[in-house]
């Protein structure tokens, strides 16, 4: 697309409760850049403020000093112009809501005419496997099959970026292995650059190109380590030794971060 | 289908052998003990007096139902404008949710008789309405706020980040997740109505009314009050039936946990 980074964090620090004796140090200094294509996952302890950053991105909440940059342009522009796509830990559909009219809504807020809105959602039920579920509720999905379609409604729109927050971690072990294997696929055919929160240290080694390592009070960024697992990932992949080898090293860079303490809440799994 | 008429037959026995048999020990003692009908009526003379009566009665169930429905219909209507407006503007909120509690903590027996005195002289059935109205706004618009507000935080940052303005939040996250909590207003305060519209004919006004025919028939045998008694619980089974009918039909696109 463009020689911009998707994501472009610099210097950028959240306090909240400023001034008063709850305060909390969420960030502090962070710089972050992210480039088209590629695949970032956040991995950190509880409170090591790995979500505050990626809302942060989506322009959710505005850091407290620094700035946020996507696609080149503000947060708060690229949020209006709808450059990202968001998933949660909760799939976040509505239950008053057919699943395809899930996938439509954020089309429908960007006011796409009925019959192009009705033609994407079945492109993205495709796209997700799920072809025939566009009339179900969603409450008549699996987890897995909810956490799919929220997917497809993050990406309904075409947005370059995915921002995801755990978004497998209520799913079981099976599942969450293979929606991850889907979810890479997804974002090869989509050329999707995705910024990944989670709490697994496997996880974010079989996902991403680069795992960005946090540690709490404050939070901040204490490791960056390439992968290089390569693009072609699968089931395979997971009983390679580099595999093994890389999961041992975001361990240890997660422990020298902690020293021991802190470590707590990381899914050694 | 079979199937289904069955298990309602399965369902429905049991209170049907019940009431049968609680309406035939009620005519028995009646008869066995020569219960006096202005004491007692037994079940047959009450249906009797119910028959002769029939067109009388159901008049009188027409001007309460009527008042139950358009005090229903006027308190629906304003909780749900209430609390979309103060949903939108807190100021507002902070104004008129401690007037809404403490306007539905006056008795209604001390409003009906102001209201027919000093407002509307004793020929109207608006101050029975207004009673309504007001005990139906109160349920209504607690219930229907709560809705508005507790939506997911899930479903809000989601809307925040499709740039969504804070009325496309209320149309697509706030009204709908409300919906079901409207519904539920209506079961409860649908039975309420017609209670209140019956106890506000009490307290003065008009000549016509169920309660009224209660009233009025109390001096003489109680066969015909019991057949007012009559009127008056199918008027109120016909509320609470059809509220719990829209609210069925409502939760129909919900997932069954929700059915409680």
């Amino acid at each position: 697309m463009t020689d911009q980074p998707a994501v472009n964090v610099r210097g950028a620090s959240m306090v909240f409760n400023a001034g008063t004796p709850g305060q909390v140090d969420a960030l502090s200094e962070v710089d972050v850049i992210v480039d088209p294509g590629e695949f970032v996952s956040l991995i950190g302890p509880s409170g090591c403020g790995k979500s505050t950053l990626l809302r942060l991105i989506a322009n959710l909440i505005e850091p407290t000093s620094g700035s946020v940059e996507v696609n080149g342009k503000s947060a708060k522009q690229a949020c209006a112009d709808q450059d990202y796509g968001m998933a949660f830990q909760q799939s976040g559909l509505f239950d008053w809501r057919s699943v395809a009219k899930n996938i439509e809504l954020p089309l429908e807020l960007k006011g796409w005419d009925k019959a192009k809105r009705a033609a994407r959602s079945q492109e993205m039920l495709d796209l997700v496997k799920l072809s025939d579920r566009g009339a179900h509720m969603p409450w008549q999905l699996s987890g897995g099959q909810q956490q799919r379609i929220a997917i497809a409604r993050a990406l309904a729109s075409h947005p370059p970026l995915l921002l995801m927050d755990e978004p497998f971690g209520a799913l079981d072990e099976m599942t969450r292995e293979h929606m991850q294997a889907e979810l890479l696929q997804i974002c090869e055919v989509t050329n999707t650059t995705v910024v990944f929160v989670t709490h697994s240290i496997p996880e974010a080694v079989y996902l991403s190109d680069r795992v960005v390592v946090m540690s709490a009070g404050p939070g901040r960024i204490t490791d960056v380590i390439d992968v290089g697992l390569g693009k072609n990932r699968d089931e395979g992949t997971r009983e390679n030794d580099s595999f093994y080898k890389k999961i041992t090293e975001v361990r240890e860079a997660l422990r020298g971060a902690e020293l021991g303490d802190g470590a707590r809440g990381i899914e050694d799994r | 289908m079979s199937t289904a008429i069955r298990r309602f037959g399965r369902a429905a026995w049991p209170p049907l052998a019940f009431g049968v048999g609680f309406l035939a020990i009620w005519e028995l003692l009646v008869r066995v003990f020569d219960i006096q009908p202005f004491v007692l009526p037994a079940p047959t003379a009450i249906w009797s007096a119910f028959t002769v009566r029939f067109s009388e009665v159901f008049d009188q169930t027409l001007v309460t139902g009527t008042n139950a429905l358009v005090g229903l219909l006027i308190g629906t209507f304003m909780g749900v404008v209430m609390s979309l407006i103060t949903v939108r503007f807190r100021l507002l909120e902070e104004l008129v949710t401690p007037l809404a509690v403490a306007l539905n903590a006056v008795p209604i027996v001390v409003i009906v008789p102001v209201l027919n005195n000093m407002l509307f002289g004793t020929t109207s059935q608006v101050p029975r309405r207004l009673m309504v109205a007001l005990i139906v706004f109160f349920v209504v618009f607690v219930n229907v706020s709560k809705g508005l507000r507790q939506v997911s935080a899930t479903h809000l940052e989601l809307m925040r980040s499709y740039a969504a303005s804070s009325s496309a939040i209320l149309l697509k996250v706030r009204v709908p997740n409300a919906l079901g909590y409207l519904f539920t207003s209506l079961r409860i305060s649908a039975p309420l109505a017609v209670i209140t519209a019956f106890v506000a004919e009490y307290f003065g006004g008009v000549q016509n009314g169920l309660a009224t025919g209660v009233r009025s028939s109390l001096n003489g045998s109680k066969d015909v009050t019991w057949a007012y008694v009559i009127g008056a619980s199918a008027l109120g089974l016909t509320f609470y039936m059809i509220s719990v009918g829209l609210e069925r039909l409502q939760r129909g696109k919900q997932p069954a946990d929700q059915f409680t």
